[in-house]
This record gives C-alpha cells, structure tokens and sequence, in this order.
C-alpha cells in the first residue's frame, strides 16, 4: 500500500485545490450540536476533530431523494424525460472507516439482478477519504464486524491517520482511486519514513482500545435461522416506535420507495429512503399487512442484517457505527439485541 | 436540498375539486398570457376558496350585476368554509399562488349551521402557524362574504390583489419548487 | 441510598404487586441500558419483570404512547399500568380528553420529578441534573408533582412559577423578525429534515391510523425530502397539533435532525391558550380547542 505524510495545513490545500478544480468536496460541518457531511466553500467549514457525523455519509451516493425521471402529459400520449445520469466529481473528507466500510457492503446489492446506474456512476465518480476514530462511545461495536476504528481497508480510497504531533497524518492509499488523488497533488504528499509507519501503528492501537463493546456474533447467524418466531422478538422490540431514524442514519441501509409528485400535466417520479421498520413498509393495496405488527418488523431489520444479506451476498450489513442506537428514540440498542442473541445461541434455547 | 422540479409542476391544478381545476389551468396559462401582453410585467396570482351558499353567490351577483374587478383571481368553490382543509391553501402556495383569499358565509348564516366557525378557529391558529414561519399574511386572507354582497366581494377582491400586487410575488414558496438544474434533466 | 433508589426500589415493588395480585397484565416502566446516560422503555407482565425497573433522571422517554392504538403489542392489554412523570400525565389527561383510552382501566404510577436531562445535558442518573443540564421543558415545569395519579411515588413538592418571558424568549424573538428572516430561519432547520417522521411516531397524541403523510389519494404532501415536502411535513404536523399538543417535548427531543420543533408546538400551545383559553393536558374534561367553537370567537382577522 502506498504510505505517505500530509500536514494539517497541506491537507487544507488538498481541500482547497479539489475546490477549485470544481469537484464537490464534502467533509464534517459543524450544525448545531452535530456534524454532518455538508459541501464545504473552504477547507476552514471541515471539521475533522469530531466523534460521528449524524448521518452516514451513504447520501452521496445514494441521495435521500433521487428523480430517476420526469414526464408530461399531452392529450393522449406521455413524454418522459429521462435525468442526465453524469455526476459531478465528489470528495468526501472525514468518513470513519465504519463509514467507509457502508458502500463496499452495499456494491453487490446494487449490481444484483439489475446495475443500478445511479449507484455506480456516483461511486465511479466519488472518493472517499477516511480517518482513524479518535472517539467512541458504548453505541459503538465495529471490530465485532469485522472493521476497526483504524483500519485503512474497509473502502475509502485515502486514510489518515493523525500521528502524535497533532500536526501530520499518516496517508494510506489502498485503492488505485485514492493513488491518483495523491499524484493529481504530489506537492502536498510527503513520503513517509518508518518511525512514521511505527507512529501510526500505536495510533492505531491507541484507537483500537477506544472500543469498549464486544460483540461476539459467531452463532448469531444461525440462531437467526431458526427462530424466526422466538418470544425475545417481542420481549426486545415491542418498545420500537417504528419510525426511520435508523434506517435513514444507517451506513448500508438501502431500502426505498418510488413515489410520483405530479399534477395531471406531468410530474417527477422519485426514489425515496424508505425503512422496514416503518409500519407500511411491507403494506398491500389490499389493506393485509403481512408485518402486522411492530417487533415483526424490527426483526426484519435483525434478520436482513445478520442473516438474509449474509446468506445472499457474504457480507454483514452493518459496520458497527452505533449510529441506530445512539438515535433511536427509545433507545433500542442493536448491540444489546445481538448480545440477546448471542446468549440465546449459547445457552442453547 | 435540491431544486429539480420541472415547469409543468409549477402550472398546477387541484386534482379533487374537477370544476375548479379547469379554472386554475386557465389561470395559469391566462397570466402566462397577461404576461406577454403586458410586456413582461409581473401580474399576481391569486387563489380565492370560497363557499357555495354566500360567497360563490355573491361573487356571482357581482358577475350578473356586471361589476367590474381585477382579473387575477381564479375561484374555487367549496362547499362550505369547514371543508378547507390547510392542506389546500399550502398546495395552492407550493402551486404557484402569490395569495390565497378564504371566503364564507358570515358567522350564523353558514349553510351547514357552523362550519364557518369551525373554519374560523382553524385558520385563527393556522394562520398564526404559517405567520411564525414567516409568510406575509398579507398573503393569506380571510372574509365574509354573504349572497347579497356582491359589492363587497369586489371591493374585497381589488384590495387583496392591490395588496399583493405591492407585494410582489410569493418567492419563498415559488424558490421551492419548479425548476430542476437545467443538467439534470435532459430533453428527449 | 440515594432519592433515586428509593423511588425505583417503590416502583419495583408497586409494580411487582400490582402483577402478583393480577390487578394489571402489564406494568410500563424504565429499565437501564448499556449505553451510559440513557434508559429505555421497559415492560413488566410477570412479577419479577419488575425488578428491572428504574427511575431516574435519565428517564427521558414518554411512555404514554405504549397507551396509544398506535402501539398495539402493549395497549391492546385490557389493564395497564403506567410509570408516569407530571407531564407524562399531561399525555394521559390529553389522550383521556381525546376518547384514546379508558381510564379507568389505567393505573397511573405517578412519580414526583425534579427534572430530566436534556439531550445534550450531562447527568450521571444519581442526582438530580444541574440547571444547566436539565431538559429546556423542565426548567418550565409547572406539574412537578403529577396532577393526577392513582399512586404516588415520591415527596410532594410544589412547583416553582416560572417567567413567561423566558420560557417564550426564544419564540418572542424569532416573532420580531421579519418574515424574510423568519423564513430564512425555518428553512435552515427544515431543509434538514429527513422525513423520518419519529417526530410524530413517538408523539402520544399522533395516534392515526393513517397519517395524511401516508395518503395518496389524493396525495397533499410530496413524499420526497426536499424543500417543499419538508416545510409541508413540519407544518402539518404542528398544525395537528394545535391546541392538542402538551408540550412534552419528545418530539424534539427523538428528531435526528435537531430541528427546534418545539418553537412551533409552544407558540401554537401560547396561541390557543390565548384565542381559545385551553392548554392541553390539565383537565380531561376540557373540549378540544379546533373541534368546538363559540359563536363569540375572534373575529377580528376575518374582513
Ligand atoms: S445497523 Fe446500526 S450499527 Fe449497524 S451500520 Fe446501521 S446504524 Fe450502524
Ligand atoms: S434493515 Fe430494513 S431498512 Fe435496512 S436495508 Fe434491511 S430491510 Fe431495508
Ligand atoms: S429501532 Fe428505534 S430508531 Fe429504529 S425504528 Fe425502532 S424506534 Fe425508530
Ligand atoms: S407534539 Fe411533541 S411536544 Fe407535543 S405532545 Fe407531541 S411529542 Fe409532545
Ligand atoms: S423527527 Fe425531525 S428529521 Fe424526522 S421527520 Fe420529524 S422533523 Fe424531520
């Protein structure tokens, strides 16, 4: 893997120079009392000394809101416009690499039975640059998925991490994406010596010890299948209220919805964010609903997670950012369902 | 947020109310033409929802009586005040209107006995809502308006356009919608 | 033992009898969680279900919206008691008022609170919250003790009047500004807004069946997250709120998005107080603002 050194102030420049070659640079903006990943005019918005971004950073390949076409009426025939699919360059600064890990997850799913167009032109066109965690909280179990809250690899194209002068970042580059953003700048990339490598492996371990939670997910997997029906569903996930919260901050939820806005003349038919958890999610136009009631779908979201997605595409579908926990308004912690799980599986029952 | 919607979107309808569709296509299509007449100068659109039983009729005894009013309003007639719903007069704002006139049967003569005064609890709090939100509520007005006052409602219907006519168009409301990026959508 | 044992150790016990004498099929309460700072709902069917129950500053949720049809896993229960703060009661007075619940078929465990947290405060869930800590709609509290209650945990206390001025600081301001402003401000917290919807999922007074988000025939609300479908959502749901909404705060405090959305509730609840002398929540017997009318109501807006 490439390794490189690039100062705070160079990586300003970085900012500024994708600026001004006119790519959309996004990076953690300070809003209230959250970060979100916002367009930044100057590298002086990025904050990069923060926990978590509210939400994932998932919108900039797949927006919340999507037109995939527009149409009008004439009298008796329907013209349809179809939406310009080149994207503009992206750079997103400051993922965590729970974060980053969101996209690689969800690539097989969006080239499944049919490529998504919007996915992949976006992904085509946007690099992710990640850094190590220097926070966590109790919400947070990412090396009980496999990830770690250093780890350059899990899908950005750079990764930083601060060394201990506060001033200098270790750069990785694993992907080929992230060796020509190095080369398009080779002014600001210093090349690194071995005490650098040896500084940024005690970061690393340093950002390691911050994760408190530990998951041990081997026999979850199985017991999911076969206990669709078990009374800890509705023991954990009767309190759920069913809104998106979690789904719509999660990294590799996916799920959504077409919904035409139109008056008679024409109109706009969208691609929206949806959630299983929401209560019509799975409503029929007969007016059944086959998750009929709550802890039904919040299983759903369990089973896709840990089993469906892993039995259909090999990978886990969560990174373990706590992002669902920390939001849910009732604070339905993923993790305590899973050590639930867990010990379920153990004992035996 | 983006902005994408397209220019149909803008020349809008009420998809419910069948009669009173007809009327706003007009409308719109009407001040696209009054436009062009008037050498681009900008003329108000203004939505009136007005009841069956005392405004229509007045509206309409004005009509007959051959009194003369601005030409910006285009009615919907509703049957009573109470059936308004405020998701109607958001539509008519999303839809392009620059103000909204809602009109019924004075307090006591409604028709279905009390539905002007439900609506008139409504929209006491509505309009403070929409207020706080920041819409002018020059904007949003509200009058009695009986069968035998036709004079009123004209006198009523030229204040209203004066008043939004110096205020210019509904920008906030109008910057919301309509058109996408002009690289976003591509002609067939 | 701190003030926060006793009142828990009271509301196991209660609960754990109210369960063994079969008086009700299910106790909802506060339970701990992992995640430090918080608790979670919690429900009790057997006994010794109860002897997860907690309460303690960091009992933030509002519980009343198990009560609700929105919640049919709990409420479909024929008899159901409640762990229940002052302004939780407020919820139940609100859905007792609407016909949402029968009453006599609720226990209300009501339980003397000297302040939550805020969602930003910091509260190690021992003692009570500092001032500066504590949830903005506890600094206003006027129902420390509960108004009503079929048991009562804790020492009465009274609660201390609060300035109008400063609970309606913030609204008064943004009501001096002028309406480009005032739009400019909305549109700032709105164009965040990501059509979640727990805003009205944990409300206990947003209990339809179907939301008029949710109709599509005809459909009144763009869907979509954009600038319109968001400013539409935010005003709706205020709007349905009017004269109904006690000013819980859950709302705000469940957004994702921190979108203030208590400016709208508490300037709407100060509206119709003043055009219709109702506040939600004080008096089951009270009619709903937007549903009577008198003859004699304000005219004056009306031409
Ligand atoms: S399920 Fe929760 S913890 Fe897992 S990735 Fe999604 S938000 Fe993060
Ligand atoms: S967990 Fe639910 S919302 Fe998320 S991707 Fe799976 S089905 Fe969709
Ligand atoms: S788990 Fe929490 S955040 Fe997710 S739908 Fe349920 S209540 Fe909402
Ligand atoms: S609108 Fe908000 S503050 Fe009002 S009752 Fe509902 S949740 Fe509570
Ligand atoms: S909770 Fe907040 S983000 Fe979610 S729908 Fe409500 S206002 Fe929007």
């Amino acid at each position: 893997m490439e390794t490189k050194i690039i100062n705070k102030q160079d990586l300003a420049k970085l900012i500024d120079g994708l600026i001004s070659a006119g790519a959309r640079t996004v990076a953690p903006v300070k809003v209230g009392q959250m970060h979100l990943f916002q367009e930044v005019r100057s590298p002086a918005e990025a904050v990069f000394d923060y926990f978590l971004a509210r939400r994932s950073p998932k919108e900039f390949l797949f927006p919340q809101t999507e037109p995939i076409f527009s149409y009008t009426r004439q009298k008796d025939s329907v013209k349809i416009h179809p939406v310009d699919m080149a994207f503009p360059r992206t750079v997103v600064f400051g993922l965590r690499p729970c974060d980053a890990a969101g996209p690689g997850i969800l690539d097989a799913l969006f080239a499944w039975d049919y490529e998504d167009k919007f996915w992949f032109n976006r992904r085509e066109q946007t690099a992710f640059v990640s850094m190590t965690c220097a926070q966590a909280d109790h919400a947070c179990f990412c090396s009980s998925v496999g990830l770690s809250p250093d780890a350059a690899d899990t899908g950005a194209d750079l990764h930083l991490t601060l060394l201990d002068d506060g001033q200098r970042y270790f750069v990785e580059a694993p992907t080929g994406k992230g060796k020509k953003l190095v080369s398009e700048f080779p002014s600001l990339f210093k090349p690194a010596t071995d005490s650098d490598a040896a500084a940024r492996g005690s970061a690393g371990e340093k950002a390691k010890g911050l994760i408190t939670r530990k998951l041990d997910l081997s026999n979850v997997k199985q017991w999911l299948g076969s206990h669709f029906t078990d009374e800890l569903w509705e023991r954990l996930s009767a309190k759920c209220i069913g809104c998106g919260a979690c789904a719509f901050e999660c990294p590799t939820c996916h799920c959504f919805d077409f919904q035409d806005e139109a008056t008679p003349e024409g109109g706009v038919r969208c691609k929206n964010w949806d959630s299983c958890c929401i209560d019509n999610f799975t409503l029929h136009a007969s007016g059944h609903n086959p998750r009929n009631i709550q802890h039904k779908r919040y299983r759903q979201r369990i089973m896709h997670k840990f089993k469906y997605y892993i039995d259909k595409f090999g990978k886990t579908l969560c990174t373990g950012c706590g992002r669902c926990s920390r939001q849910c308004p009732v604070t339905l912690d993923i993790a305590e369902v899973l050590e639930n799980i867990a010990a379920k599986a153990a004992s035996g029952s | 947020m983006k902005k994408y919607f397209f220019k149909s979107v803008q020349i809008s309808v009420f998809r419910v109310i069948r009669v009173p569709y007809l009327w706003l296509k007009n409308m719109s299509e009407q001040s696209e033409n009054k436009k062009n007449e008037s050498n681009g100068e900008w003329e108000p659109k203004i939505i009136a929802f007005v009841c069956n039983w005392c405004t229509y009729v007045g509206a309409d005894m004005a009509g007959t009586g051959r009194m003369k009013y601005q030409a910006n309003v285009r009615i919907i007639k509703v049957p009573c005040t109470g059936r308004i719903d405020p998701l109607f007069l958001m539509r008519a704002f999303e839809r392009g209107a620059d103000g909204i006139l809602v009109s019924g049967c004075h307090p006591g003569d409604c028709h279905y006995n009390a539905g002007n005064y439900h609506a008139r609890r409504r929209f006491a709090a509505f309009r403070k809502l929409i207020e706080f939100i920041g819409i002018d509520l020059r904007r949003l007005q509200f009058s009695w308006v009986s069968a035998a006052e036709g004079k009123k409602f004209v006198t009523i219907i030229n204040e209203v356009t004066d008043a939004i006519r110096a205020l210019g168009p509904c920008k906030e409301y109008q910057s919301m919608a309509l058109e996408p990026p002009k690289d976003k959508v591509m002609p067939e | 033992m701190s003030e926060y044992d006793n009142i828990s150790n009271e509301i196991r016990e209660l609960a754990a009898k109210l369960l063994a004498r079969g008086e009700v099929d299910v106790v909802i309460g506060y339970k701990p969680t992992a995640l430090p700072g918080r608790t979670q709902p919690a429900f009790a069917y057997k006994p010794e279900d109860a002897r997860e129950f907690v309460f303690n500053p960091l009992c933030v949720s509002g519980l009343p919206l198990y009560l609700t049809k929105a919640k049919p896993e709990i409420s479909a229960k024929d008899r159901i008691a409640i762990v229940a703060k002052g302004c939780d009661v407020k919820n139940i007075v609100a859905l007792q008022r609407e016909n949402q619940i029968r009453r006599e078929k609720i226990k209300v465990i009501g339980v003397v609170c000297k302040g939550v947290v805020g969602k930003y405060g910091r509260c190690d869930g021992k003692t009570e919250p500092k001032p500066e800590d504590l949830d903005e709609k506890c600094r206003y509290c006027d129902v420390n003790t509960p108004r009503d209650y079929d048991y009562l945990i804790g020492e009465k206390i009274e609660s201390s009047p609060q300035s109008k001025e400063k609970e309606f600081e913030e609204i008064n301001r943004i009501e001096k500004l002028s309406p480009r402003e005032r739009w400019k401000f909305w549109e700032e917290h709105f164009k965040r807004c990501i059509k979640c919807y727990a805003c009205s999922k944990v409300c206990p007074l947003c209990y339809c069946n179907r939301c008029i988000v949710d109709k599509t025939m005809p459909r009144w609300i763009d869907p979509s997250s954009h600038a319109r479908g968001n400013l539409a959502w935010n005003i709706i749901r205020a709007q349905h709120l009017a004269g109904r909404c006690t000013g819980c705060g859950e709302c705000e405090r469940s957004c994702p998005m921190d979108i203030p959305l208590m400016l709208l509730n508490k300037k709407l609840e100060r509206e119709s107080e003043e055009l219709f002398g109702y506040r939600s929540g004080y008096n089951p017997h009270d009619p709903i603002p937007l549903a009577v009318f008198r003859e004699e109501d304000d005219d004056e807006f009306v031409r």
